[in-house]
């Protein structure tokens, strides 16, 4: 990041650098126009969506499409992504991080074999375990419950968890590690009080890209959940179009909602993105 | 270790049991099991069970399953029409992800790797569209490609190019080609950003040296930053080729698969086949041939993950 403008490869003077802006400026705008378009189908009614199209000013805004949207269905919608994330993403870390210490620092003979083993979940395409995954979760008693997809997703989130806390413990100094082993510490103590307090920015990072993932999650939620009143809300909305195709006003009210949180959180923790992905390259 | 049963050092054998006790060969498993035991029992099972079940004539529910060897197998690849159209399909997709995102993230990547005033908004901007779930981005563009009153028709009728205005998700011809779009839109902001970690690690000191030979930006690029990012590249290309291969919720979402299955991908046509149509034999041969195929491209990503372990 320490490159200034002017040397950035396709300016060569300053002179550029008011072009430069121009043409960013005009390629976000097109790169947002999706959004915008969003924004404005959620703000007016059905009536002026019909007449005029979706990108156009709003006549006048309709802010009771979000109240209607929220009591139709999305606000179920809304809760079990709720219930589902907030039990996913803590359980899984705890799991992951034990593991990825497991795997970095506690001079494990087959840390190599098994990481490759986790990472075979990483590549499998979801239809190679969804028959199988029918079976057991009806065995079960499973199907159409929360509870279910909860646990289905902790173990989805294992390979890029561990893959993730993994390089973040390698950063951890080996010295710090011996050290404290010289003092009798346990690997408990050392794992709970220096290598997970020292990997704070990695915690924090994969709560935020896992949470996102869980947030955003489809085919797991398609399969296993049945009864509308238990969807999540990319399952509900798409749901919600094809039972409401015509009231774009709603849906995209609807959608909306569903994005809010999504983008409360990239705001805030945006940096923890990059962190984050770093970590799982490293 | 001897000296643990020299009774003479007592401090000493009293923190080495501890030690002993804390390096037994267990206790990393201790650590492992609790993750290991939960994908093993939803990931990889399910995985090799799906290939032992692709060997069976099975509707899913009967409690009889038919061995039929690799009859599955046959049946896709001799009479199973819309798996080829689901194979070119994938390959078309493939080929696009893997230039389009690529191509777009490096671009925006050398774009915004400069500190400058707005740097930060620009890069969040260009990054947003990768946080939203599929099947949102599938809902959105769904509208941008509204024959009569989506935002495309509408610019090209008003640029005077009625004529290329259509019914883009309903054309089983083209049809393939806006979910792919809108799927571009999505998939960007991962290789800029590894794309921009990547040009962190490139010494200033190379740029200035060349810049005194006099090589020109094109050139440093061809020269110094293409060549420098060669392990970035390999890392994006695999991670693009294999959630390319995972694509689903985004045709759930768009075309559900029409029409006229013209843009079924094996991974929705390996849904329709197994609950639709109750072919779990063939669908889950369908997933074989898709998990092989990913496997292509995971194995070399695979190896360089685990290097210098």
């Amino acid at each position: 990041m320490s490159q200034s403008l002017s040397q950035n490869p396709f300016l060569s003077g300053k002179s550029k650098v008011g072009l430069f802006y121009v043409v960013l400026i005009v390629a976000t705008l097109f790169w947002l126009t999706p959004v915008i378009t969003l924004v404005l189908t959620a703000l007016k009614d059905a009536g002026d969506f019909a007449v005029n199209g979706a990108f156009s000013l709003p006549k006048a805004i309709r802010w009771a499409n979000f109240s209607e949207a929220w009591e139709t269905g999305v606000k179920n919608y809304f809760w079990n992504s709720v219930i589902v994330t907030g039990f996913k993403v803590p359980i899984g870390i705890v799991l992951e991080s034990m593991a990825a210490f497991a795997l970095t620092h506690m001079h494990f003979k087959w840390a190599d074999r098994i990481f490759t083993y986790i990472l075979i979940g990483l590549i499998v395409p979801m239809q190679m375990t969804l028959v199988p995954l029918t079976l057991l979760m009806n065995a079960l008693n499973l199907i159409d419950t929360l509870t279910g997809l909860t646990i289905l997703y902790i173990g989805f989130g294992v390979p890029f968890g561990v893959l993730v806390m993994r390089g973040f413990f390698r950063t951890v100094p080996v010295a710090i590690i011996e050290a404290a082993r010289i003092d009798g510490c346990s690997w408990f103590r050392i794992f709970y009080r220096i290598a997970l307090p020292l990997s704070l920015p990695a915690v924090v990072s994969l709560c935020i890209l896992d949470g996102v993932a869980t947030w955003n999650e489809f085919i797991l939620a398609q399969i296993f959940l049945r009864s509308d009143e238990l969807r999540t809300l990319p399952l509900g909305l798409v749901q919600f179009s094809t039972q409401f195709s015509t009231q774009y006003d709603q849906l995209a009210a609807a959608v909306l909602i569903s994005v809010v949180p999504i983008v409360l959180v990239f705001l805030f923790f945006q940096r923890y993105f990059v962190a984050g992905m770093g970590g799982a390259v490293k | 270790m001897a000296s643990e049963n020299t009774a003479v050092l007592a401090p000493r054998t009293l923190k080495s049991a501890k030690t002993s006790y804390d390096s037994l060969r267990f206790l990393p498993w201790l650590f492992l099991a609790p993750s290991l035991v939960i994908y093993s029992i939803v990931v990889v099972y399910p995985m090799v069970y799906s290939a032992y079940l692709s060997l069976f004539r099975w509707d899913g529910v009967s409690p009889t399953k038919v061995y039929v060897g690799l009859d599955n197998y046959g049946i896709l690849f001799t009479q199973n029409d819309v798996f080829w159209i689901a194979l070119r399909n994938n390959a078309i997709w493939l080929v696009a992800a893997l230039l389009l995102p690529t191509s777009i993230g490096l671009g925006l990547a050398i774009l915004l790797n400069a500190r400058f005033r707005g740097s930060h908004i620009f890069r969040s901007v260009f990054y947003f569209p990768s946080v939203l779930s599929l099947a949102v981005v599938g809902l959105i563009w769904t509208w941008i490609y509204h024959p009569d009153l989506g935002l495309l028709n509408q610019v090209l009728r008003a640029v005077g190019l009625k004529a290329l205005a259509r019914n883009w998700l309903s054309d089983p011809n083209i049809a393939l080609y806006p979910v792919i779009i809108a799927a571009t839109w999505n998939a960007v902001g991962l290789p800029m950003l590894l794309y921009l970690a990547g040009l962190q690690t490139i010494p200033e000191e190379l740029h200035e040296a060349a810049k005194v030979e006099g090589a020109n930006p094109i050139q440093r690029f061809v020269y110094i930053t293409f060549p420098m990012l060669r392990e970035t590249t390999l890392v994006v290309l695999a991670i693009m080729a294999i959630n390319a291969l995972k694509a689903y919720d985004i045709i759930y979402a768009m075309t559900n698969g029409g029409p006229a299955n013209k843009t079924q991908l094996l991974s929705t046509w390996m849904y329709f086949l197994t609950y639709n149509y109750n072919q779990v034999g063939l669908g889950t041969a369908i997933a074989v041939v898709l998990f092989s195929l990913t496997l292509i491209f995971a194995i070399p990503y695979i190896r360089f993950m685990t290097r210098k372990t």
